[in-house]
C-alpha cells in the first residue's frame, strides 16, 4: 500500500496522455470520418428531425456533434489538434534553444550589463500576449496572407518575444552556480569558458530546463487561447459580417474555443467539447512536467525539520555511481517504455491501413482465382478452375453464388446479337474437396454449401467445365480463327448489404458485378494461336503454353488469336501499348496506334498513373469494349469518328472500371458517364477541339433522347429500367461539365483543368474501391461546396 | 536608482512602441506580403506627442462618436484599479495565510488540493468555465450570479475581480509552498525546533521573514500575470474599465494612454502591497 502511495503518477499518466496527444496530432486527420467542409444536412430520418446543432452522443456519424452549421467536432477537433501542439512545440523548441544558450554564456560574464537587467524587467511587466495582440491584429483578420505564413509569423514573433524571460531565469541559475566551489575548482584546473558551460553548468541545469520546456509548452498554449477569446486565431481569424462572426482557419483548439465563445448562453456542447480537449492537452503537459519535477525533487530534496502541509512522498531514482545500465531485458519502467511505444506503433499502423475504409461501397466477398485452361484443335476448351472464395461478412452463407455468363449463349438463346451458339458441359463442383449440389439456370451459378461448412470463412471451390465460344458471339465470341473469352469462368458474385447482389444477364450492357481478385492462369493451345490477356507480362505471341499471374483486377480477358499483325509503341511510364490487328479493314493502323498512345500518355499525365504494365488493343470484328489491361475496338465500322472516340473512350475506362470498380447493373452510369466525361475532355483538352465538338456526343445522345420523346430519367438506374442509354452515357457527361463550368472558380482558374483535376482526385479517391450514387455525391458536394440537391436534376438519392 | 530610471525609460518606450504596432504593420495587398510601415513612425509619435503637450489626453472612437479620453477615463481608470487592488492583496493574503501559516492543519489539505487542480488549468479555461458555470447557475436557480451590464454595480465587478485573483493566488501559492519545503529544511529551523519555539513562532520569526523577499522579487511577476487576465476579463466580462481603450482602438492615442494607466495601476498596487507588508512586520515581527 505505502509503495502504490509513493507512485509519482502524474508522470505516468501525464506521459501517456502525451502520448495519446502526439498519437491524435500525428494520426488525427487521417481518422477524422468528415472533412472540414462536409456539414450534416438536415435530415428526416425515422420519425425525427435530425438537425443541426447535433448534441454530442447522439449519433454514431457525429459522436460528439456538430456545431450550428453542421460541422462535425469531433473531425475539426482530429484536424486541428496538430496545429495547437506542434505550433507550441515548435515556439517553444526555438526559444528555449536560443534562450538557454544566450542565458548560459551570458551568466559567465563578469558582470550583467545594468541596460539588459533593466530591459528583463521591464519585459516582464508587459503581458506576452497583448504584445501578439498587437502584433497579429493587423494581419489576422480575413488575412490575404497565405495560412502557413501567418503561422510563421505567429511563431516568430512569439518566439521572440519570450525569449528574455527564458534568458532571465537561465542566466540567474548560471550565477548561482558559478559560485560553487567545483565551479572554481575547475577553473583553476584551467577549464575553458565552454567546458564550464557545456560540461559542468548544463548538466546541473538540464533537469531544470526539461521541466520548463514542458511548463513553457503549457504556457504558449495559454499564450494561443488568450489571443483566442479576443478572437485573434493561430493561422487566421475569418470574420464573417451580419451577424458578425469569427471562424478559425486552422480550426485549431484555442481557435475552436474561441469561435464558440458566445455559445455560453446555448448549446453549449459546441464550446465545452473543444474546451475539454484544449485541457486535456494543457494538463497533459502539466502532469507530465509535474511528474517529473517531482522526480528530480525528491532525489535532491532534504527532510523538513518542522510539520508542514506539502511534504512530496516520491521514492527516489537515482543512479548508482559506477552501475552499469542494463538494457536488456528490460525491467519496470522501460518495460512499460518499450509496451507504450509498441502500442503507439501498432495503432499508428493500424490507423493508417485503415484511413480510406470508409471510402467507397463495401464488398464483402472476395475470391481468388487459379484456373487451368486447355483448347484443342476444335476450340473446345476445356477448364478447371480452382477459386478461393472468403467471406468477409459477418453472416453465414448457404450457397455461392456466381456469374456463370457462357450459359446464356446455349442453344435456345434469345439474343440477337450473337449469331451461333455456345457449348457448356459441367463435368463437376467441388467444395473444399467435397462433391457440392449445384444449380445453373441462365448465368446464376449457385453452389449449396453443406451445413458443415456454412459457418466457415473460407471455401476452396472447384468447377471442372467444358466450353466452346459463340460464332460471332458478344464478347464471349469465336470471330473466324480467333477466341475472344470474356466472363469465361464462374465469377463469384459480389455479397452486398447482407445479400448475394446478382442480376440476370441481359444483351447490350454491362450486367455483372465483381469485385477485385487475384488471377492465375495455366492455359494450352494448340499450334499457332497466341494468347493475350489482361495479365501483365503475356508470352511471346505464338508460344501456346504457359501460366500468367495478375494481382487485384475485375476480371479476366483471354484473346486467342492466330495471323494477327502487332504493333507497338510506349506511353508514359514505359507503358507498352500493343495493337493486334489483321489488315482486311480501312483504318490507319498508325494513326489509331497514335492515337491510343496520346490518350493513354494524356490520362497519365493528367490523372494518375496508368494501373499496368502493358496495354492490348485488339482490332476485330465484335463489341467495343473494355477489359482490365486489354480494349476491343471494331475496325469494320464505317463511322471513323466513332472509332477515334471508342478507342479513347475504352482507354479513358481502364481509369474509371478498372481502378474505380461499381455495380454496373444498378449503377452503370458512374463508369460510363464518367468515361464519357474524360473522353470528351480528351478531345477538349488534348486535341484542342471546342467545346461543341468535343462534347457533340453526349449532347447527340441527349438530343437523340429528347427528339424521340423519352422524358426524363436518372443516370442512377438499374439496367431493367433503362430507358435510354444515353441517360448513363450522356446525360452524366453533359451535367458534369455544366457542374465544372458553374463551379471551377472555387478550385482553380480554367474549366479544363479544374476538371481534369477533379477527374485525378475522384481517381485517386476511389482506387480500388467501389463507387455508388451516394459515395460520389458524397465526395462531389464537399469537392465543389454544393448541397446534396444540387445533383437532383439527374440523379436519384 | 539609475536601474529603475532605466526600467521606467524602457517601459516607456515599450509601451510607445506596442500603441504604434497597429498603425505600421499593413498587409500589401497587392503583393500579398507583410508590410512595416516604419516611416509612419515620426508622425505617430509627433501627433501624439503634440496632443499630450497641449495638456489633453486626446480623443477615441466609440462606434461613430469621437469622444474625448479625458471625459471618460476615470471611472474606467477607478473601476480597473478596484478590481487590480482587491484582487492582487487578496491573492497574497491567501496564499501566505495557506501556503505558511495554515500550512500544517488538515483543512488546509483539501484547500491545496483544489489549488492543485485548479493549478493544472490554464487561467483562460478557467475563466471560460467559471462564466458556463454562472449561466448554468442563473439557468438552474434563477439567481443572478453575475452581470454583463457595465452599469450593474457590485454585480459587475465582483466576478472579474474574483478571476483577476485567480491565476496570482495559484503562482504565489505553489511558490510559497515550494519555498516553505525549502525553508523548513535549514539548519535554523532546525536550532528553532531544538530550543523549542512553537510551530506558529518559527512561521512568523524564521520562516516568514526568509520567505517575504521571494515574494516581494515574485511582486512584479504576479502584478504582471493579474493584469494579463484582466485584458481578458475586462474584454469577455464587459467590464468598462481601462482596457476598453486599448481593445476599441487602431490609434496611439488612446492605446498607449490605456496601457500607461495600467502601469500606473501596476504601480499603486506594487506600492499598496509593499506597504501591507511593511504593516505587516512592523506589527507581528521582531526586526
Amino acid at each position: 500500500m505505502n509503495k502504490l502511495i509513493k507512485l509519482n503518477y502524474s508522470l505516468y499518466i501525464g506521459i501517456i496522455c502525451v502520448s495519446i496527444l502526439l498519437f491524435l496530432c500525428i494520426f488525427g486527420p487521417m481518422m477524422a470520418s468528415h472533412s472540414l467542409t462536409e456539414t450534416l444536412e438536415t435530415q428526416y430520418t425515422d420519425g425525427k428531425v435530425i438537425s443541426p446543432p447535433m448534441e454530442p452522443f447522439e449519433t454514431v456519424d457525429y459522436p460528439l456533434g456538430t456545431d450550428k452549421w453542421g460541422y462535425d467536432l469531433l473531425s475539426m477537433i482530429l484536424h486541428g489538434i496538430r496545429y495547437t501542439v506542434f505550433i507550441a512545440l515548435a515556439i517553444t523548441l526555438i526559444k528555449m534553444i536560443v534562450g538557454t544558450v544566450l542565458g548560459l554564456y551570458i551568466g559567465q560574464w563578469k558582470r550583467t550589463p545594468g541596460w539588459m537587467v533593466a530591459f528583463e524587467n521591464a519585459w516582464s511587466y508587459v503581458p506576452l500576449f497583448l504584445i501578439l495582440y498587437f502584433f497579429m491584429r493587423p494581419i489576422n483578420f480575413n488575412s490575404q496572407l497565405e495560412t502557413s505564413t501567418l503561422l510563421g509569423y505567429f511563431i516568430v514573433i512569439a518566439s521572440i518575444i519570450s525569449i528574455p524571460s527564458i534568458v532571465s531565469s537561465v542566466r540567474l541559475k548560471t550565477v548561482e552556480l558559478n559560485k560553487s566551489v567545483y565551479i572554481e575548482a575547475a577553473k583553476t584546473l584551467g577549464a575553458s569558458n565552454n567546458r564550464l558551460i557545456w560540461r559542468h553548468i548544463f548538466p546541473q541545469l538540464k533537469e531544470t530546463i526539461l521541466v520548463m520546456f514542458i511548463l513553457e509548452i503549457v504556457y504558449v498554449i495559454t499564450i494561443m487561447g488568450q489571443l483566442a477569446l479576443v478572437n485573434i486565431f493561430v493561422g487566421g481569424t475569418l470574420r464573417r459580417f451580419d451577424p458578425l462572426i469569427y471562424l478559425s482557419v486552422t480550426k485549431e483548439l484555442s481557435g475552436l474555443v474561441g469561435q464558440a465563445r458566445l455559445n455560453i448562453y446555448g448549446n453549449t456542447h459546441i464550446l465545452i467539447v473543444p474546451l475539454i480537449v484544449l485541457l486535456f492537452t494543457t494538463i497533459s503537459f502539466s502532469l507530465l512536467a509535474n511528474g517529473l519535477k517531482n522526480r528530480f525533487q525528491s532525489n535532491y530534496a532534504r527532510t523538513p525539520w518542522i510539520r508542514i502541509g506539502q511534504v512530496p512522498r516520491m521514492k527516489p531514482v537515482r543512479k548508482k555511481f559506477g552501475e552499469k545500465r542494463k538494457l536488456w531485458p528490460p525491467r519496470g519502467e522501460s518495460i512499460a517504455i518499450l509496451a507504450l511505444f509498441l502500442v503507439f506503433i501498432g495503432a499508428g499502423t493500424y490507423v493508417y491501413l485503415t484511413k480510406d475504409s470508409d471510402v467507397g461501397v463495401k464488398n464483402y466477398s472476395k475470391a481468388a482465382y487459379d484456373i487451368h485452361l486447355a483448347m484443342d484443335e476444335n476450340g473446345l476448351f476445356d477448364t478447371e478452375a480452382t477459386i478461393q472464395v472468403k467471406n468477409k461478412s459477418e453472416d453465414d452463407w448457404d450457397e455461392l453464388v456466381f456469374y456463370f455468363i457462357p450459359n446464356v449463349f446455349t442453344e435456345g438463346h434469345s439474343f440477337d446479337s450473337v449469331k451461333g451458339n455456345a457449348t457448356v458441359k459441367v463435368k463437376e463442383i467441388e467444395v473444399d474437396g467435397e462433391k457440392a449440389d449445384y444449380s445453373l439456370k441462365k448465368d446464376t451459378l449457385k453452389i449449396a454449401l453443406a451445413d458443415n461448412m456454412k459457418g466457415k470463412s473460407k471455401h476452396t471451390v472447384k468447377v471442372a467445365y467444358e466450353f466452346t465460344p459463340p460464332e460471332q458471339g458478344v464478347r464471349f465470341s469465336k470471330e473466324k480463327d480467333n477466341y475472344y473469352l470474356a466472363q469465361w469462368y464462374p465469377m463469384l458474385a459480389t455479397y452486398q448489404n447482407g445479400k448475394w447482389n446478382k442480376e440476370d444477364y441481359s444483351d447490350g450492357i454491362e450486367t455483372y458485378h465483381v469485385g477485385f481478385s487475384d488471377y492465375k492462369v495455366t492455359y494450352k493451345l494448340p499450334e499457332g494461336y497466341s494468347f493475350i490477356s489482361s495479365a501483365e507480362k503475356d508470352p511471346k505471341p505464338e508460344a501456346n503454353e504457359g501460366s500468367v499471374k495478375i494481382k487485384k483486377i475485375r476480371d479476366f480477358f483471354i484473346a486467342v488469336t492466330k495471323d494477327m499483325d502487332i504493333h507497338e509503341a510506349t506511353a508514359n511510364d514505359g507503358v507498352k501499348i500493343r495493337l493486334f490487328t489483321k489488315i482486311d479493314h480501312d483504318k490507319n493502323i498508325d494513326e489509331s496506334l497514335k492515337l491510343a498512345k496520346d490518350a493513354l500518355s494524356f490520362y497519365q499525365e493528367k490523372i494518375g498513373a496508368y494501373p499496368h504494365k502493358q496495354l492490348d488493343i485488339i482490332l476485330d470484328n465484335g463489341l467495343f469494349m473494355e477489359y482490365p489491361g486489354i480494349v476491343t475496338i471494331n475496325p469494320y465500322i464505317q463511322d471513323s469518328n466513332f472509332y477515334r472516340l471508342s478507342i479513347v473512350h475504352e482507354i479513358a475506362h481502364q481509369y474509371f472500371y478498372g481502378v474505380v470498380a461499381n455495380d454496373q447493373y444498378n449503377e452503370g452510369w458512374v463508369d460510363e458517364g464518367i468515361t464519357e466525361f474524360a473522353t470528351s475532355l480528351y478531345f477538349y483538352i488534348a486535341e484542342n477541339q471546342w467545346e461543341g465538338q468535343a462534347f457533340a456526343t453526349p449532347k447527340y445522345r441527349m438530343e437523340w433522347i429528347r427528339e424521340a420523346g423519352l422524358g426524363r430519367q436518372y443516370s442512377n438506374v438499374p439496367v431493367h429500367e433503362l430507358k435510354d442509354t444515353g441517360y448513363i452515357y450522356g446525360q452524366p457527361a453533359v451535367e458534369l461539365l455544366k457542374m465544372m463550368k458553374s463551379k471551377y472558380q472555387l478550385n482553380g482558374d480554367d474549366v479544363k483543368e479544374v476538371s481534369m483535376q477533379f477527374l485525378s482526385d475522384y481517381y485517386h479517391h476511389f482506387m480500388y474501391k467501389e463507387v455508388d450514387t451516394s459515395e460520389f455525391i458524397r465526395f462531389t458536394k464537399d469537392y465543389f461546396l454544393v448541397p446534396s440537391g444540387y445533383f437532383n436534376g439527374w440523379l436519384n438519392k | 536608482m539609475l536601474r529603475i530610471i532605466q526600467q521606467i525609460i524602457i517601459i516607456f518606450l515599450l509601451i510607445l512602441s506596442l500603441a504604434a504596432l497597429p498603425m505600421i504593420i499593413e498587409v500589401n495587398t497587392a503583393e500579398n506580403k507583410l508590410e512595416w510601415n516604419i516611416e509612419k513612425l515620426p508622425k505617430i509619435y509627433g501627433s501624439f506627442i503634440s496632443e499630450v503637450s497641449k495638456g489633453s489626453l486626446g480623443s477615441y472612437q466609440l462606434g461613430t462618436q469621437v469622444r474625448d479620453i479625458e471625459q471618460d477615463i476615470g471611472d474606467n481608470f477607478f473601476t480597473s484599479l478596484k478590481v487590480m487592488l482587491i484582487g492582487v492583496n487578496a491573492s497574497i493574503a491567501i496564499s501566505l495565510l495557506f501556503g505558511i501559516f495554515l500550512s500544517r492543519f488538515r483543512l488546509t489539505k483539501i484547500f491545496n488540493f483544489f489549488i492543485n487542480i485548479l493549478a493544472a488549468i490554464p487561467d483562460f479555461i478557467i475563466i471560460i468555465m467559471s462564466m458556463i458555470l454562472a449561466v448554468k447557475i442563473y439557468r438552474w436557480t434563477g439567481i443572478r450570479v453575475i452581470s454583463l451590464r457595465p452599469d450593474a454595480g457590485a454585480l459587475n465587478t465582483w466576478f472579474p475581480t474574483l478571476l483577476v485573483a485567480i491565476a496570482p493566488t495559484l503562482y504565489l501559492f505553489k511558490l510559497i509552498a515550494v519555498k516553505y519545503f525549502q525553508t523548513s529544511s535549514e539548519d535554523y529551523i532546525r536550532t528553532a525546533v531544538a530550543k523549542g519555539m512553537s510551530l506558529n513562532y518559527i512561521n512568523f520569526q524564521h520562516v516568514y521573514k526568509n520567505i517575504e523577499p521571494f515574494i516581494t522579487a515574485e511582486l512584479v511577476k504576479v502584478i504582471s500575470l493579474a493584469i494579463g487576465n484582466l485584458f481578458i476579463i475586462e474584454y469577455i466580462l464587459n467590464v468598462s474599465g481601462i482596457t476598453k481603450f486599448i481593445f476599441q482602438s487602431n490609434e496611439i492615442q488612446p492605446i498607449a494612454i490605456g496601457l500607461f494607466s495600467m502601469l500606473l495601476i501596476s504601480a499603486i498596487v506594487y506600492v499598496s502591497v509593499r506597504l501591507v507588508f511593511y504593516l505587516f512586520k512592523r506589527g507581528f515581527i521582531y526586526e
